[in-house]
């Protein structure tokens, strides 16, 4: 065997061992627990407001999340502001969430980003009910793992009018919107 | 070799006095460009003092096409919802539509008008940063003339969004920034150009303006909505103002076009409507119905009434009114007829309109309306449009597109609504596809948020 040929054989083994490798830990990775959590649909929530009251945790496990993605990063956000509200500023009257739980920061002219307080957010969804009807839909529901205790009966789900509520593989654990 | 010390002591030197000089500069702060308050950064600053200053003659640029075409005698479309501002097409027959060409367009919403073989539209090219009014061959696509004016303007739900005016010689722009632009139609040679917000105060809306010029006989009808200045006319030819309407304390510009309920102008604007006489004299204004954000036009009915709508959960308001006044007649829930984006259409007295996204289970369908404010039928779940243009076509059909460019044909009257036809366009993969549709003849002239298509539908036999 020259030294080409050499070079050349060690250079395919090495090929081969990286491919074995790359689809090894793919079908590894496919494998899962079996184990899964609760968890919303956002293509199939109404935004009905039955998740703020019909879990068992108190403030609820639901909690709104944010698509920065999907946002259109409004001055006239349909998800913070209140329909009729007369004046775009953080005042209290005119935001749409009850407990002041939408953070909204100047970007740069036209752009404001806004964020979500979870400490604060109680799941109803009139946020994201507002966002999805006139906005982008990029403000929705999840249930936040670090606070569902997974009960084997989910009291959201017995009440969502929707059937949104659905058991999924923890491995999962969300389910994300990636466009409006 | 005597010269190599020589060099080192130079360079030593160089250096010496180069340390020298930095340590004893003293430095400042560079000046931050970014400011976190309401009125945005110093660079957009910059950004909205170069828009004022816009040189509306521009950059005109012509294909070698426009010494040789001739116009041809096409039916046209020269303003924002046709020839009479109602959106009724004359009749023809949709039978295996055949695509006859499609272009890339900027970013938008803007749909063309037509008139003598050309179409013309305000396309904006994130490139080169500004408007570019754009004339093209109806028949081919191919363009035959453009004028481009710089004014940086970032995408905001799209950035082209006003339907040009034409009375087959004058074509007038109205551009994201309020700026108004006339040329020839046929040359595209420079008449005048006018910014609104520098010359009358306009505030632009959130989201851009979406007014569309009106054009009636010798003048364009503008509304700078600003607090000199409600209403204008200007002269095509000169671009001298025929009248300045004073302006209304409380009532801005809106994303609604003036529309004439016979010889009155009515403009809903935000935080009320106003009604001008064609001499420019304010006769009225109702604030009966303030919605924070209107982009629909009024919609005008026979015997003196008008119909106002916006989305966001507000419905709409029914109004009758003359040289002496306005009156309220009734509202209408969202659920029975309202649009967030479309203006509806009046036909042998029924109102027409998709639904807005908030009408619960009737989201987003079509809907009819008697002019008393009772709802006859919805399209059904089936059939949602979403906030897509529509079009009446002849007696009793019209033409639907959905978000994704999907275009449905329907045959709907005061007897209910029928699905005749659908094509998907599109593919499903269109974005946006909220421009209003054009149509000459039997060619009809959709978009996307990027792009423009020519379909040809068989003729009226």
């Amino acid at each position: 065997m020259t030294r080409r040929e050499s070079v050349l054989l060690a250079a395919r083994s090495f090929a081969a061992l990286g491919l074995a490798a790359f689809f090894g830990s793919s079908v590894i990775r496919k494998k899962t627990t079996g184990k899964t959590v609760w968890q919303i649909d956002p293509k199939k929530c109404t935004q009905c407001g039955r998740c703020e009251t019909a879990c068992i945790m108190k403030p609820s496990a639901v909690k709104c999340v944010h698509s920065f993605s999907i946002c259109g990063h409004c001055k006239l956000c349909f998800g913070y502001f209140q329909p009729n509200a007369k004046h775009l500023t953080e005042a209290a009257e005119n935001q749409i969430c009850p407990t002041g739980a939408i953070r909204r920061r100047f970007i740069e002219s036209p752009y404001y980003e806004y964020t979500i307080d979870e400490t604060l957010c109680i799941g109803c969804g009139l946020c994201a009910k507002s966002c999805t009807n006139f906005g982008n839909g990029s403000l929705y529901l999840q249930i936040r793992h670090d606070r569902c205790v997974n009960c084997n009966a989910c009291k959201i789900e017995e009440n969502c009018p929707g059937k949104a509520i659905r058991r999924i593989p923890v491995e999962l654990a969300y389910l994300k919107k990636d466009k409006a | 070799m005597k010269l190599l010390p020589a060099i080192a002591v130079l360079l030593a030197a160089g250096l010496a006095a180069s340390g020298f000089r930095w340590l004893f500069t003293v430095t400042v702060p560079v000046q931050t460009l970014r400011k976190s308050t309401e009125e945005g950064s110093i660079a957009e600053e910059k950004a909205e003092q170069l828009a004022s200053k816009t040189d509306l003659t521009g950059i005109f640029m012509a294909a070698p096409e426009l010494a040789t075409f001739t116009a041809t005698d096409t039916p046209s479309w020269p303003s924002f919802r046709g020839s009479n501002r109602d959106n009724i097409a004359p009749d023809f027959r949709w039978n295996e539509p055949k695509l006859l060409w499609r272009i890339e367009v900027g970013d938008g919403h803007a749909a063309p008008v037509v008139s003598k073989g050309r179409i013309a539209f305000l396309d904006y090219d994130e490139k080169r940063e500004g408007d570019v009014l754009r004339v093209l061959s109806l028949e081919t696509g191919r363009e035959l003339w453009q004028r481009f004016y710089k004014v940086k303007t970032k995408r905001n739900h799209g950035i082209s969004r006003t339907v040009c005016a034409t009375d087959g010689d004058a074509l007038v722009s109205l551009g994201p920034q309020c700026h108004v632009l006339c040329t020839s139609l046929t040359n595209g040679m420079f008449r005048w150009g006018i910014n609104l917000a520098e010359k009358y105060g306009s505030k632009v809306p959130l989201w851009y303006a979406g007014q569309c010029p009106l054009i009636d006989g010798q003048v364009v009808i503008l509304a700078p909505a600003s607090e000199k200045v409600l209403l204008c006319a200007i002269d095509l030819r000169t671009g001298t103002p025929v009248f300045e309407t004073p302006g209304v304390p409380g009532l801005g510009m809106s994303h609604a076009s003036v529309m004439r309920l016979g010889d009155i102008y009515i403009y809903a604007g935000i935080g009320g409507i106003a009604g001008v006489a064609k001499d420019g004299r304010l006769l009225w204004v109702n604030k009966d119905f303030t919605p924070n954000v209107i982009a629909p036009s009024p919609c005008i009915l026979s015997g003196n009434r008008f119909f106002v709508t916006a989305g966001y959960g507000v419905g709409g308001a029914m109004f009758e009114a003359d040289e002496k006044g306005c009156r309220l007649l009734f509202k209408t829930d969202r659920r029975t007829l309202a649009s967030e984006q479309q203006t509806p259409i009046h036909r042998d007295g029924l109102l027409y309109s998709v639904l807005p996204g908030d009408a619960g289970g009737l989201r987003q369908q079509f809907a009819c309306m008697t002019s008393e404010g009772k709802q006859i039928w919805t399209s059904g779940t089936e059939d949602r449009f979403g906030l897509g243009p529509f079009l009446a076509i002849g007696q009793n059909r019209f033409i639907l597109q959905d978000d994704v460019g999907t275009l449905t044909l329907a045959q709907a009257d005061g007897n209910g609504y029928k699905r005749l036809a659908r094509l998907p366009l599109m593919n499903g993969e269109g974005r946006d596809a909220w421009g209003p549709i054009a149509v000459s003849g039997n060619l009809l002239l959709v978009r996307d948020s990027t792009q423009i298509f020519c379909l040809q539908m068989e003729d009226k036999q």
